[in-house]
């Protein structure tokens, strides 16, 4: 238990600072921008109540919002992200097994973690460029930002998941 | 009743869900751009400090490009000072004693209108809709906000958020930025941002009868009280008639380089506060 606490706030920490600190100065093609920080809501593991995990994904919504100069954007789109993310796992590996683990390729098979992650990242790419575009509104390039930062996300998402010694030594217990 | 009460504490999640959404969107739809907290901003102590970390090692990126800009830059001065030193000796040798000349540096400081702060970018997006810009220099420093902002090339933005020793910049590129402009000699128009591309601005509303041609430089018209006049905005890339016929459209090209943006300077306008006061005087009037 403190051990899932104390690693949350490490996650929550590095990923915060990676975030604001690298991947906001990133514009890939001009377009998109990676939000690696959705990384520590799709790791919080399984076992974790709703509300904790609505609170959490708040929090770190805010906290990135503070740094990028946006304040309340981050946070309606994380939250929106933690909503679903119940529902969604109980979707993809049935309502049986709920082990508390934080999701990882081994606990949902290669494909369906890509999927988990995939979803994830489009409900919450989706609402944060269409809150951002309320005061501007273009289709079409609101279009290429979405899908833009999502396949930049997706993609970063995995390849930290694949290189997570952490989610590995915990699939194996 | 009692069914109720578990009803509401099995769904529990929904309402809280529903409340953090509402503060989120109670903090984006808050009042204007110029009345946020400044905690909820890179201006306050602990975020500014914290993402200067990544501005102060951007700016060696662009060290080598910031050099050959001040070089051209100290290349067209001292031209102008060698101008002006043979202007000078002109005029000194017509007339004995010239007047409008005074000797000792710093004695009209006091009648000045426009003074420079210079600061350093420690954060800066381009890629966004909103893009914000936020620099190292504070209200220790003499920033308030409504200050205008230019880098060596051109314009940059208005000061938005101020705290002690960081302020956050409303650069052209976010669609709140408004700017009043003009096109060399000639009417003016209001610059704002389509949110598209970070090189390009669109000046609207200028007068029909006005005459342009593509590649012509557009300037600060200095009716906001933030510019001085003759600030260059950028030069005309195209330009096409608006829907009702009676004003044009220019698509500007920026001179201000936001992808590499390190250096800029804060124009302090030491009439700002009498010129708004009487603007908002007169608003109140009416």
């Amino acid at each position: 238990m403190i051990n899932n606490v104390l690693k949350a706030c490490i996650y929550f920490v590095v990923l915060v600072l990676i975030q604001v600190w690298v991947l906001n100065n990133i514009h890939f093609f001009r377009v998109a921008i990676p939000f690696l920080y959705i990384y520590f809501i799709l790791k919080l593991p399984t076992g974790i109540s709703r509300t904790s995990i609505l609170l959490l994904s708040f929090l770190i919504g805010i906290v990135v919002d503070i740094f990028s100069n946006t304040p309340g954007l981050h946070a309606a789109a994380s939250t929106f992200a933690g909503f679903c993310r119940q529902p969604l796992i109980q979707l993809l590996i049935g309502k049986d097994v709920m082990p508390d683990l934080p999701p990882s390729y081994r606990m949902f098979g290669i494909g369906g973690f890509f999927k988990y992650v995939l979803i994830m990242v489009i409900l919450h790419h989706t609402t944060l460029y269409l809150v951002e575009s309320f005061s501007l509104f273009d289709p079409l390039s609101l279009l290429i930002r979405i899908v833009g930062s999502v396949i930049l996300t997706t993609l970063l998402v995995c390849i930290v998941e694949a290189f997570n010694t952490d989610s590995l030594k915990s699939g194996e217990k | 009743m009692r069914e109720l009460i578990d009803f509401l504490v099995r769904k529990r999640h929904w309402f809280l869900f529903l409340l953090l959404e509402i503060i989120s969107f109670a903090f984006i739809y808050r009042s204007s751009v110029y009345q946020r907290n400044v905690l909820l901003s890179t201006a306050n102590i602990i975020t500014g400090n914290i993402i200067s970390v990544s501005g102060s090692i951007r700016t060696y990126f662009y060290l080598s490009q910031e050099n050959r800009d001040l070089l051209t830059r100290n290349g067209q001065l001292e031209m102008e000072l060698l101008e002006l030193k043979s202007l000078l000796s002109e005029m000194s040798a017509d007339t004995i004693t010239f007047k409008g000349y005074k000797s000792s540096p710093g004695a009209d400081m006091e009648d000045r209108q426009f003074d420079f702060i210079t600061a350093r970018v420690v954060n800066n997006s381009v890629a966004r809709i909103s893009n914000y810009i936020t620099i190292n220099k504070g209200a220790k420093d003499g920033i308030t906000s409504h200050m205008g902002v230019v880098s060596d090339k051109g314009v940059v933005g208005i000061v938005s958020n101020v705290s002690d020793h960081y302020s956050v910049v409303l650069p052209v590129l976010n669609p709140k930025f408004r700017l009043s402009g003009k096109v060399s000699g000639s009417s003016f128009g209001t610059l704002m941002w389509d949110g598209r591309s970070p090189r390009y601005a669109n000046l609207s509303e200028l007068a029909r009868h006005v005459e342009f041609a593509e590649g012509d430089t557009v300037v600060t018209s200095g009716y906001s009280s933030a510019f001085p006049e003759g600030v260059i905005i950028g030069t005309i890339a195209s330009f096409k008639k608006q829907n009702d016929d009676n004003f044009y459209t220019l698509q500007v090209e920026l001179a201000t380089d936001f992808h590499a943006l390190t250096n800029v300077r804060v124009i302090k306008n030491n009439a700002q506060t009498e010129q708004r006061d009487l603007e908002e005087e007169v608003r109140s009037n009416d």
